[in-house]
């Protein structure tokens, strides 16, 4: 019978504190307010804010998130972050969890904050105006940049103009994809396409087409997570936690980088040396394929290929299930099985793990990566090294 | 969805000024960094000592989408080109806006800001190749 163990009692210490004045009418954003109170606690700890990596805070969508202050701190490399939704009753959650961070060593130094404008700006059931949109959003809206399709495709023609990627090579992901929908029966789209098919899409956010883009699904996928020792006993495989790596650390507004890096690259490091696993440890890989580019982002940002290289591979059929050195979207993906935001990749590579995937079962099928969505304005993601036990 | 922006308190500056047809980002006086979007600190250094400042409004275009979809109110008319345009000041600056003339368009493209009033309160960031 699992118990409760307690908490990892002296490992983590409250080491500054900070504060802004009190007021009815702060005459500044949460943002400001958070980022005074956030310098005055660090400098108080005898810190600099370039020693914090992680931010943790709670609201009801009144505050400002981690992500967007983590811009405006200079933090570039985020290694934990809780935005946790819900008011007094979770409060001293996201302290503890920080705690438990620190003492795990995810993190070296994690903030936990709270700011609110709770008077003269919004609050829940509060005197003062109702929610806002997202942070972002005003620097979208008028301009009509506003679906991922845009921004994911100003990426990849970033990519097409430096590299000399062309529509052909996501038409071959594309294709890929189907193919290996076809024969499985969860997938939604499971008629083969062709090139031809693929050119005759049409335009959608160019140098995006219809075909680049992925399912609109209805569905769910569950999965129960328990601890090794417990897994052991139960009947199947083992499908072990290798490694997790999550946050992020790059913004594509605000970066000296090209658009074309691909956003994966710092997740990718930290997700390997938490593994203790490299790229060519790999057997397979179900990868977050929103767009047929973000395929082939990830491909290069988890070091499965070179940079500007996926092209000849994608030729080469490396990435194909059947004779690929290493699959890729062994079930369709979420251009061709269905979007259940990535929670379908996970399904997937238990199965293959499992040796359970019938007719569409790899050969080698030890150890995987499963990864999440490029973030796009934070580069914030998130992924997995799965393994067999 | 409304597609004219709503300001907040770090930003209402930047769209005001927008509405006059001028271009305003925030400068540091610490450092001399320039940011955008707008916020109440400094990325490079952390001091909160900014100046809202004219910039060249020049650039270059970084890479582009020609949207074939409708997905809010504005722009009315299709398709659009939206420029993704790197400014002269700094690299880091990446701002993205509609391109007016779009013909020809291609990376490395010179370009100059060109707002467009929305409202007398906000205007849009728009390019313009020269």
């Amino acid at each position: 019978m699992p118990g409760a163990s307690g908490f990892p009692r002296r490992a983590a210490a409250i080491a500054g504190i900070g504060s802004t004045e009190f007021s009815k009418d702060s005459g500044q954003s949460t943002f400001g307010l958070a980022a005074r109170a956030i310098k005055a606690a660090v400098t108080d700890a005898g810190l600099q804010l370039t020693d914090v990596d992680g931010l943790a805070t709670f609201g009801t969508g009144d505050s400002v998130p981690p992500n967007v202050l983590a811009q405006g701190l200079g933090i570039r490399s985020m290694n934990y972050y809780v935005d946790q939704y819900l008011g007094g009753s979770v409060g001293l959650s996201v302290v503890g969890s920080a705690s438990l961070a620190v003492a795990a060593g995810v993190a070296d130094c994690v903030v936990c904050y709270r700011a609110l404008n709770g008077r003269s700006e919004q609050r829940l059931n509060g005197q003062g105006i109702k929610a806002k949109q997202p942070w972002d959003v005003q620097y979208k809206t008028s301009t009509g940049y506003v679906v991922p399709a845009q921004e994911m495709g100003m990426a990849a023609r970033a990519h097409m103009e430096r590299f000399g990627t062309t529509n052909e090579d996501f038409g071959r992901l594309a294709i890929m994809c189907r193919t290996h929908a076809s024969d499985n029966e969860r997938a939604m789209m499971r008629t083969p396409i062709t090139m031809d098919d693929y050119l005759a899409s049409p335009w959608i956010s160019e140098p995006f087409r219809r075909l680049d883009c992925c399912l609109e699904t209805d569905g769910a996928v569950a999965l129960v997570i328990v601890n090794a020792d417990r897994a052991r006993d139960l009947p199947h495989r083992s499908v072990l936690l290798q490694g997790a790596a999550w946050g992020g650390g790059v913004s594509l507004y605000t970066s000296a980088t090209d658009l074309s890096d691909s956003p994966a690259f710092p997740i990718a490091d930290r997700l390997f040396r938490a593994a203790g696993l490299g790229p060519a440890d790999l057997d397979f890989a179900e990868l977050y394929d929103c767009f047929t580019y973000t395929l082939l982002s990830q491909i290069e940002g988890y070091g499965l290929a070179e940079p500007g290289g996926v092209p000849d591979m994608l030729r080469d059929g490396a990435f194909d299930r059947s004779t690929g050195q290493l699959p890729v979207n062994t079930h369709g993906g979420l251009l061709s099985e269905g979007y259940l935001h990535g929670f379908n990749h996970v399904y997937e590579a238990v199965q293959q793990i499992r040796g359970e995937a019938e007719h569409r079962q790899v050969e080698r099928h030890d150890t995987a990566l499963v990864a999440g969505q490029l973030g796009y304005i934070s580069a914030y993601s998130s992924a997995l090294v799965l393994a067999g036990a | 969805m409304t597609s004219i922006p709503v300001p907040d308190r770090d930003s209402q500056p930047y769209w005001g000024a927008l509405a006059e047809g001028r271009f305003l980002l925030q400068h540091c006086n610490g450092c001399g960094s320039w940011s955008w979007p707008p916020r109440p600190i400094c990325s490079n250094c952390q001091s909160d000592d900014l100046t809202w400042s004219e910039p060249s409004g020049t650039g270059s275009i970084h890479s582009w989408v020609v949207c074939h979809r409708q997905y809010s109110s504005l722009p009315e008319r299709l398709p659009y080109t939206i420029a993704m345009v790197r400014l002269d000041e700094g690299a880091d600056l990446l701002l993205p806006g509609r391109l007016l003339n779009p013909e020809g368009i291609h990376q490395g493209q010179r370009v100059r800001v060109a707002p467009q009033p929305l409202s007398p309160d906000v205007g849009d960031l728009c390019w313009e190749a020269t």
